[in-house]
Protein backbone atom coordinates (compact mmCIF):
# COMPACT_ATOMS: atom_id res chain seq x y z
CA UNK A 1 0.00 0.00 0.00
CA UNK A 2 1.27 3.31 -1.05
CA UNK A 3 1.76 6.04 2.10
CA UNK A 4 -0.84 8.83 1.07
CA UNK A 5 -0.29 12.67 1.83
CA UNK A 6 -1.53 12.73 5.13
CA UNK A 7 -4.87 14.45 5.43
CA UNK A 8 -4.99 17.37 8.22
CA UNK A 9 -8.52 19.05 8.50
CA UNK A 10 -9.57 21.83 11.14
CA UNK A 11 -13.13 20.98 11.38
CA UNK A 12 -12.73 23.82 14.45
CA UNK A 13 -9.97 26.36 14.95
CA UNK A 14 -10.10 26.83 18.44
CA UNK A 15 -8.33 30.11 20.17
CA UNK A 16 -6.41 31.45 16.65
CA UNK A 17 -4.69 33.87 19.11
CA UNK A 18 -3.15 31.90 21.31
CA UNK A 19 -0.02 29.66 19.93
CA UNK A 20 -1.14 26.33 21.63
CA UNK A 21 -4.84 26.31 22.11
CA UNK A 22 -6.26 23.61 23.68
CA UNK A 23 -6.61 20.90 21.01
CA UNK A 24 -9.20 17.77 20.39
CA UNK A 25 -7.38 15.52 17.75
CA UNK A 26 -9.11 12.99 16.13
CA UNK A 27 -7.21 11.06 14.45
CA UNK A 28 -7.44 7.51 12.04
CA UNK A 29 -5.26 4.99 13.29
CA UNK A 30 -2.77 3.50 11.27
CA UNK A 31 -2.16 0.04 13.01
CA UNK A 32 -3.29 -1.73 15.70
CA UNK A 33 -1.69 -4.00 18.14
CA UNK A 34 -3.22 -6.68 18.32
CA UNK A 35 -3.22 -8.40 20.95
CA UNK A 36 -2.52 -5.08 23.31
CA UNK A 37 1.24 -5.29 24.85
CA UNK A 38 1.56 -8.23 22.52
CA UNK A 39 4.28 -5.75 20.39
CA UNK A 40 2.76 -7.37 16.76
CA UNK A 41 0.69 -5.21 14.19
CA UNK A 42 -1.43 -5.26 11.75
CA UNK A 43 -2.84 -2.39 9.41
CA UNK A 44 -6.20 -0.91 10.54
CA UNK A 45 -8.84 -1.51 7.90
CA UNK A 46 -9.71 2.19 8.98
CA UNK A 47 -6.82 3.44 7.06
CA UNK A 48 -8.67 1.68 3.63
CA UNK A 49 -12.09 4.22 4.13
CA UNK A 50 -11.54 7.90 4.50
CA UNK A 51 -15.11 8.69 3.98
CA UNK A 52 -16.04 6.26 7.01
CA UNK A 53 -13.13 7.96 9.16
CA UNK A 54 -14.47 11.55 7.81
CA UNK A 55 -18.23 10.05 9.05
CA UNK A 56 -16.66 9.05 12.82
CA UNK A 57 -15.04 12.47 13.00
CA UNK A 58 -18.39 14.27 12.55
CA UNK A 59 -19.66 12.50 14.93
CA UNK A 60 -17.25 12.56 17.90
CA UNK A 61 -17.32 16.95 17.14
CA UNK A 62 -21.15 16.05 16.54
CA UNK A 63 -21.35 14.76 20.23
CA UNK A 64 -18.65 17.12 21.75
CA UNK A 65 -20.84 19.90 20.88
CA UNK A 66 -24.24 19.12 21.68
CA UNK A 67 -25.51 18.84 18.08
CA UNK A 68 -26.96 15.33 18.22
CA UNK A 69 -30.41 15.08 17.96
CA UNK A 70 -32.42 15.75 21.57
CA UNK A 71 -28.57 15.90 23.28
CA UNK A 72 -29.03 18.03 26.93
CA UNK A 73 -25.24 17.57 27.70
CA UNK A 74 -24.51 20.83 26.40
CA UNK A 75 -21.16 21.69 28.82
CA UNK A 76 -18.97 22.42 25.77
CA UNK A 77 -21.37 24.21 23.81
CA UNK A 78 -20.89 27.19 25.90
CA UNK A 79 -20.33 29.86 23.50
CA UNK A 80 -17.68 30.81 25.87
CA UNK A 81 -15.97 27.07 25.38
CA UNK A 82 -16.58 26.04 22.18
CA UNK A 83 -15.40 28.52 19.72
CA UNK A 84 -12.03 28.31 21.61
CA UNK A 85 -11.47 24.91 21.15
CA UNK A 86 -9.61 23.25 18.04
CA UNK A 87 -10.91 20.06 16.79
CA UNK A 88 -8.33 18.81 14.05
CA UNK A 89 -8.84 15.77 11.96
CA UNK A 90 -5.83 13.55 10.55
CA UNK A 91 -6.32 10.90 8.11
CA UNK A 92 -2.91 8.99 6.70
CA UNK A 93 -2.97 5.56 5.05
CA UNK A 94 -0.11 3.79 4.05
CA UNK A 95 1.94 3.29 6.70
CA UNK A 96 3.60 0.18 7.92
CA UNK A 97 1.86 -1.82 10.60
CA UNK A 98 4.64 -0.72 13.60
CA UNK A 99 4.62 -0.16 16.42
CA UNK A 100 5.63 3.64 16.34
CA UNK A 101 2.25 4.18 14.03
CA UNK A 102 -0.34 2.19 16.51
CA UNK A 103 -2.36 4.38 18.55
CA UNK A 104 -5.36 1.87 19.46
CA UNK A 105 -4.95 -1.92 20.59
CA UNK A 106 -7.27 -4.95 21.03
CA UNK A 107 -7.89 -5.77 24.05
CA UNK A 108 -6.81 -9.29 24.60
CA UNK A 109 -9.56 -10.11 27.95
CA UNK A 110 -12.34 -8.16 25.98
CA UNK A 111 -13.43 -6.60 22.94
CA UNK A 112 -12.68 -3.03 24.48
CA UNK A 113 -10.27 -1.05 21.87
CA UNK A 114 -7.32 0.22 24.11
CA UNK A 115 -5.43 3.56 23.64
CA UNK A 116 -2.16 3.48 23.52
CA UNK A 117 -1.59 6.45 24.78
CA UNK A 118 1.95 7.05 24.97
CA UNK A 119 2.34 6.93 21.20
CA UNK A 120 0.10 9.67 20.28
CA UNK A 121 2.58 12.60 21.09
CA UNK A 122 5.19 11.84 19.27
CA UNK A 123 2.95 10.15 16.33
CA UNK A 124 0.73 13.36 16.40
CA UNK A 125 4.07 15.68 16.33
CA UNK A 126 5.32 14.03 12.92
CA UNK A 127 2.40 16.15 11.37
CA UNK A 128 2.70 19.02 13.11
CA UNK A 129 0.15 18.39 15.86
CA UNK A 130 -0.52 18.68 19.23
CA UNK A 131 -3.22 17.55 21.62
CA UNK A 132 -4.52 17.83 25.16
CA UNK A 133 -7.08 15.20 24.27
CA UNK A 134 -7.00 12.26 21.40
CA UNK A 135 -9.15 9.95 19.47
CA UNK A 136 -7.73 7.16 17.93
CA UNK A 137 -10.04 6.05 15.60
CA UNK A 138 -10.14 1.82 14.71
CA UNK A 139 -12.22 -0.05 11.95
CA UNK A 140 -11.33 -3.32 14.04
CA UNK A 141 -13.25 -6.24 12.39
CA UNK A 142 -13.25 -7.93 16.77
CA UNK A 143 -13.00 -4.58 18.60
CA UNK A 144 -15.87 -2.20 18.71
CA UNK A 145 -16.01 -0.93 22.50
CA UNK A 146 -14.36 2.31 23.47
CA UNK A 147 -12.71 3.12 26.06
CA UNK A 148 -10.30 6.12 27.31
CA UNK A 149 -7.04 6.66 29.95
CA UNK A 150 -7.24 9.96 31.51
CA UNK A 151 -4.59 12.82 31.20
CA UNK A 152 -1.46 12.81 33.00
CA UNK A 153 -0.95 16.20 33.74
CA UNK A 154 2.19 18.09 34.09
CA UNK A 155 2.11 19.03 37.75
CA UNK A 156 5.20 20.77 37.63
CA UNK A 157 3.35 23.20 35.25
CA UNK A 158 0.85 25.85 36.52
CA UNK A 159 -2.76 25.78 36.37
CA UNK A 160 -5.83 27.28 38.15
CA UNK A 161 -6.02 26.11 41.99
CA UNK A 162 -9.24 24.44 43.33
CA UNK A 163 -9.94 22.54 46.65
CA UNK A 164 -11.67 19.44 46.62
CA UNK A 165 -12.97 18.35 49.99
CA UNK A 166 -10.12 20.36 51.61
CA UNK A 167 -7.57 19.14 49.42
CA UNK A 168 -5.53 21.35 47.61
CA UNK A 169 -5.36 20.23 43.72
CA UNK A 170 -5.37 22.59 40.07
CA UNK A 171 -6.93 22.07 36.96
CA UNK A 172 -3.22 22.07 35.07
CA UNK A 173 -2.64 24.18 31.71
CA UNK A 174 -0.67 21.44 30.19
CA UNK A 175 -0.02 17.33 29.88
CA UNK A 176 2.73 15.26 30.04
CA UNK A 177 0.38 12.64 28.26
CA UNK A 178 -2.73 13.75 26.59
CA UNK A 179 -6.02 11.67 27.97
CA UNK A 180 -6.85 9.26 25.03
CA UNK A 181 -9.68 7.37 23.68
CA UNK A 182 -9.62 4.65 21.52
CA UNK A 183 -12.93 4.58 19.87
CA UNK A 184 -14.69 2.55 16.82
CA UNK A 185 -15.29 3.96 13.96
CA UNK A 186 -19.26 2.79 14.08
CA UNK A 187 -19.56 4.49 17.96
CA UNK A 188 -23.03 6.35 18.12
CA UNK A 189 -25.35 7.68 21.20
CA UNK A 190 -23.39 9.39 23.77
CA UNK A 191 -20.22 6.99 23.16
CA UNK A 192 -17.68 9.93 22.33
CA UNK A 193 -18.58 12.33 25.15
CA UNK A 194 -18.62 9.52 27.67
CA UNK A 195 -15.03 8.90 27.09
CA UNK A 196 -14.14 12.75 26.89
CA UNK A 197 -15.06 12.97 30.24
CA UNK A 198 -12.78 10.32 31.24
CA UNK A 199 -10.08 12.14 28.99
CA UNK A 200 -10.69 14.87 29.88
CA UNK A 201 -9.88 14.27 33.69
CA UNK A 202 -6.79 13.32 35.47
CA UNK A 203 -4.72 10.82 37.53
CA UNK A 204 -3.36 13.49 39.67
CA UNK A 205 -6.33 16.07 39.87
CA UNK A 206 -9.64 14.60 39.48
CA UNK A 207 -10.57 11.41 38.04
CA UNK A 208 -13.89 11.02 36.20
CA UNK A 209 -14.78 6.93 36.62
CA UNK A 210 -17.43 4.92 35.39
CA UNK A 211 -20.45 4.63 37.52
CA UNK A 212 -22.27 1.75 35.90
CA UNK A 213 -19.71 -0.79 38.05
CA UNK A 214 -18.86 -0.32 41.26
CA UNK A 215 -15.92 1.71 41.39
CA UNK A 216 -13.49 2.60 43.67
CA UNK A 217 -13.29 6.41 45.22
CA UNK A 218 -12.48 9.74 42.51
CA UNK A 219 -14.26 13.08 41.97
CA UNK A 220 -17.39 11.39 40.83
CA UNK A 221 -17.68 8.48 43.14
CA UNK A 222 -17.05 8.13 46.60
CA UNK A 223 -17.42 4.69 49.04
CA UNK A 224 -19.41 3.71 51.81
CA UNK A 225 -22.66 2.87 53.84
CA UNK A 226 -25.21 4.36 54.95
CA UNK A 227 -24.81 7.38 51.85
CA UNK A 228 -24.29 10.80 53.63
CA UNK A 229 -26.14 13.47 52.38
CA UNK A 230 -23.20 15.69 51.40
CA UNK A 231 -21.00 13.75 48.51
CA UNK A 232 -18.45 16.48 48.93
CA UNK A 233 -17.03 20.16 48.89
CA UNK A 234 -15.94 21.42 45.58
CA UNK A 235 -14.47 24.81 45.88
CA UNK A 236 -16.29 26.08 48.81
CA UNK A 237 -19.64 24.77 47.54
CA UNK A 238 -21.74 21.72 49.17
CA UNK A 239 -22.17 18.89 46.43
CA UNK A 240 -25.12 16.73 47.67
CA UNK A 241 -25.12 12.74 47.12
CA UNK A 242 -27.77 11.05 45.33
CA UNK A 243 -29.12 8.80 47.68
CA UNK A 244 -31.00 6.85 44.92
CA UNK A 245 -28.90 6.52 42.24
CA UNK A 246 -32.48 7.81 40.77
CA UNK A 247 -33.84 5.44 38.31
CA UNK A 248 -30.91 3.16 38.50
CA UNK A 249 -30.93 2.26 41.81
CA UNK A 250 -27.64 0.81 43.79
CA UNK A 251 -27.19 -2.95 43.81
CA UNK A 252 -27.03 -4.69 46.63
CA UNK A 253 -23.69 -4.92 47.58
CA UNK A 254 -22.57 -1.88 46.28
CA UNK A 255 -20.38 0.23 48.60
CA UNK A 256 -19.80 3.30 46.14
CA UNK A 257 -22.30 6.18 45.68
CA UNK A 258 -22.71 9.21 43.23
CA UNK A 259 -23.14 12.57 43.19
CA UNK A 260 -27.07 14.50 42.85
CA UNK A 261 -27.67 14.58 39.29
CA UNK A 262 -28.30 17.46 36.96
CA UNK A 263 -31.95 15.54 36.11
CA UNK A 264 -33.01 13.07 38.27
CA UNK A 265 -34.93 11.61 35.71
CA UNK A 266 -31.82 10.15 33.74
CA UNK A 267 -29.00 8.59 34.61
CA UNK A 268 -25.43 10.20 34.62
CA UNK A 269 -23.28 10.51 31.60
CA UNK A 270 -20.93 8.73 33.54
CA UNK A 271 -23.27 6.20 34.50
CA UNK A 272 -25.12 3.52 31.92
CA UNK A 273 -26.71 6.00 29.44
CA UNK A 274 -28.11 2.96 27.53
CA UNK A 275 -30.42 2.70 30.42
CA UNK A 276 -31.92 5.88 29.93
CA UNK A 277 -35.52 5.51 30.57
CA UNK A 278 -36.94 6.63 27.20
CA UNK A 279 -34.70 5.20 25.40
CA UNK A 280 -32.62 7.96 24.56
CA UNK A 281 -29.07 8.22 25.91
CA UNK A 282 -28.88 11.58 24.49
CA UNK A 283 -31.07 12.99 27.35
CA UNK A 284 -28.19 12.14 29.57
CA UNK A 285 -26.25 13.95 31.48
CA UNK A 286 -23.45 14.51 34.07
CA UNK A 287 -23.90 14.93 37.16
CA UNK A 288 -23.44 17.93 39.31
CA UNK A 289 -20.01 17.43 40.46
CA UNK A 290 -18.56 16.37 36.89
CA UNK A 291 -20.02 19.24 34.72
CA UNK A 292 -18.91 21.84 37.14
CA UNK A 293 -15.27 20.29 37.40
CA UNK A 294 -14.94 19.35 33.09
CA UNK A 295 -16.39 23.34 32.54
CA UNK A 296 -13.82 24.18 35.06
CA UNK A 297 -10.93 22.14 33.73
CA UNK A 298 -11.47 23.53 30.18
CA UNK A 299 -11.84 26.58 31.16
CA UNK A 300 -8.60 26.52 32.40
CA UNK A 301 -7.10 25.14 29.72
CA UNK A 302 -8.38 27.81 27.36
CA UNK A 303 -7.09 30.72 28.91
CA UNK A 304 -3.67 29.31 29.24
CA UNK B 1 -15.22 2.17 29.05
CA UNK B 2 -18.22 2.05 26.93
CA UNK B 3 -21.41 0.62 29.04
CA UNK B 4 -23.21 -2.43 27.41
CA UNK B 5 -25.55 -2.32 26.48
CA UNK B 6 -28.58 -4.43 27.83
CA UNK B 7 -29.21 -6.39 25.43
CA UNK B 8 -25.80 -7.35 25.16
CA UNK B 9 -25.24 -8.39 28.83
CA UNK B 10 -28.88 -10.51 28.05
CA UNK B 11 -26.84 -12.39 25.40
CA UNK B 12 -23.63 -13.18 27.30
CA UNK B 13 -25.88 -14.69 29.75
CA UNK B 14 -28.12 -16.72 27.38
CA UNK B 15 -24.72 -17.97 26.29
CA UNK B 16 -23.26 -18.85 29.20
CA UNK B 17 -26.21 -20.14 31.40
CA UNK B 18 -23.95 -21.19 34.19
CA UNK B 19 -22.55 -17.37 34.34
CA UNK B 20 -24.38 -14.57 36.66
CA UNK B 21 -25.73 -10.84 36.62
CA UNK B 22 -22.71 -10.62 39.78
CA UNK B 23 -20.13 -12.14 37.65
CA UNK B 24 -21.24 -10.05 34.66
CA UNK B 25 -20.68 -7.18 37.02
CA UNK B 26 -17.43 -8.13 38.48
CA UNK B 27 -15.97 -8.98 34.79
CA UNK B 28 -16.70 -5.36 34.00
CA UNK B 29 -15.56 -3.70 37.30
CA UNK B 30 -12.41 -5.48 36.44
CA UNK B 31 -12.01 -3.69 33.22
CA UNK B 32 -12.96 -0.86 33.83
CA UNK B 33 -10.87 -0.83 37.22
CA UNK B 34 -7.42 -0.94 35.02
CA UNK B 35 -7.93 2.27 33.49
CA UNK B 36 -8.19 4.10 36.97
CA UNK B 37 -4.36 3.47 37.56
CA UNK B 38 -2.02 5.55 35.18
CA UNK B 39 -0.51 2.39 33.52
CA UNK B 40 2.95 4.68 32.97
CA UNK B 41 3.70 5.16 36.38
CA UNK B 42 6.45 2.92 38.80
CA UNK B 43 4.75 0.65 40.53
CA UNK B 44 5.85 -0.69 43.97
CA UNK B 45 5.79 -5.20 43.92
CA UNK B 46 2.93 -5.41 46.19
CA UNK B 47 0.80 -3.50 43.61
CA UNK B 48 1.68 -5.11 40.88
CA UNK B 49 1.38 -8.75 42.47
CA UNK B 50 -2.49 -7.26 43.73
CA UNK B 51 -2.71 -6.16 39.49
CA UNK B 52 -1.99 -9.62 38.19
CA UNK B 53 -4.37 -11.19 40.75
CA UNK B 54 -7.22 -9.55 39.22
CA UNK B 55 -5.75 -9.70 36.18
CA UNK B 56 -5.93 -13.72 36.45
CA UNK B 57 -9.26 -13.02 37.86
CA UNK B 58 -10.56 -11.09 34.75
CA UNK B 59 -9.25 -13.81 32.43
CA UNK B 60 -10.79 -16.30 34.60
CA UNK B 61 -14.62 -14.42 34.27
CA UNK B 62 -13.76 -13.67 30.90
CA UNK B 63 -13.53 -17.23 30.35
CA UNK B 64 -16.57 -18.45 32.08
CA UNK B 65 -18.47 -15.15 29.92
CA UNK B 66 -17.40 -16.05 26.60
CA UNK B 67 -16.53 -19.54 26.68
CA UNK B 68 -16.34 -19.55 22.63
CA UNK B 69 -14.81 -16.37 22.67
CA UNK B 70 -10.52 -17.48 22.98
CA UNK B 71 -10.17 -17.61 19.65
CA UNK B 72 -11.34 -14.53 18.11
CA UNK B 73 -10.53 -12.85 21.54
CA UNK B 74 -13.14 -10.15 20.94
CA UNK B 75 -15.16 -11.15 23.90
CA UNK B 76 -17.81 -12.23 21.64
CA UNK B 77 -19.23 -9.37 20.70
CA UNK B 78 -19.26 -8.54 17.17
CA UNK B 79 -20.20 -5.12 15.42
CA UNK B 80 -23.62 -6.90 14.12
CA UNK B 81 -24.77 -7.33 17.76
CA UNK B 82 -23.98 -3.32 18.89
Amino acid sequence: MANSSPVVTVLNPGDTTKPNPFTICIVANPALEAPWQSRQFVVDPITLSNAAFNGCAKYIQDVLFGNLPGQRELFLADPAIAPKIRVVTLFVSGLPALDANSLVAQDADSNLLVARRVAFQPFLVRYGLVADVAYGVSASTTHTRASAWFTSDDDARPGVGFTLDGVALAHRYYCLIPGTVGIHVTATSMTALHEFGHALSSYSNGMVVDLYVDSNPALNCKAGRPIPPQFANYNAATLASDPLRDTLGYPPGWNSYHCELLDPGFPALMDDYWLAPDSVPEHCQHDRITRQFLTDRIRAKIQR
Amino acid sequence: MEPLKPVRKRQILEASPSATPEEVAEYEKLLAERFTVDPDLPRDPATLNLRQRKTDRLRELRQKLFPDAEAETNGGETTATR
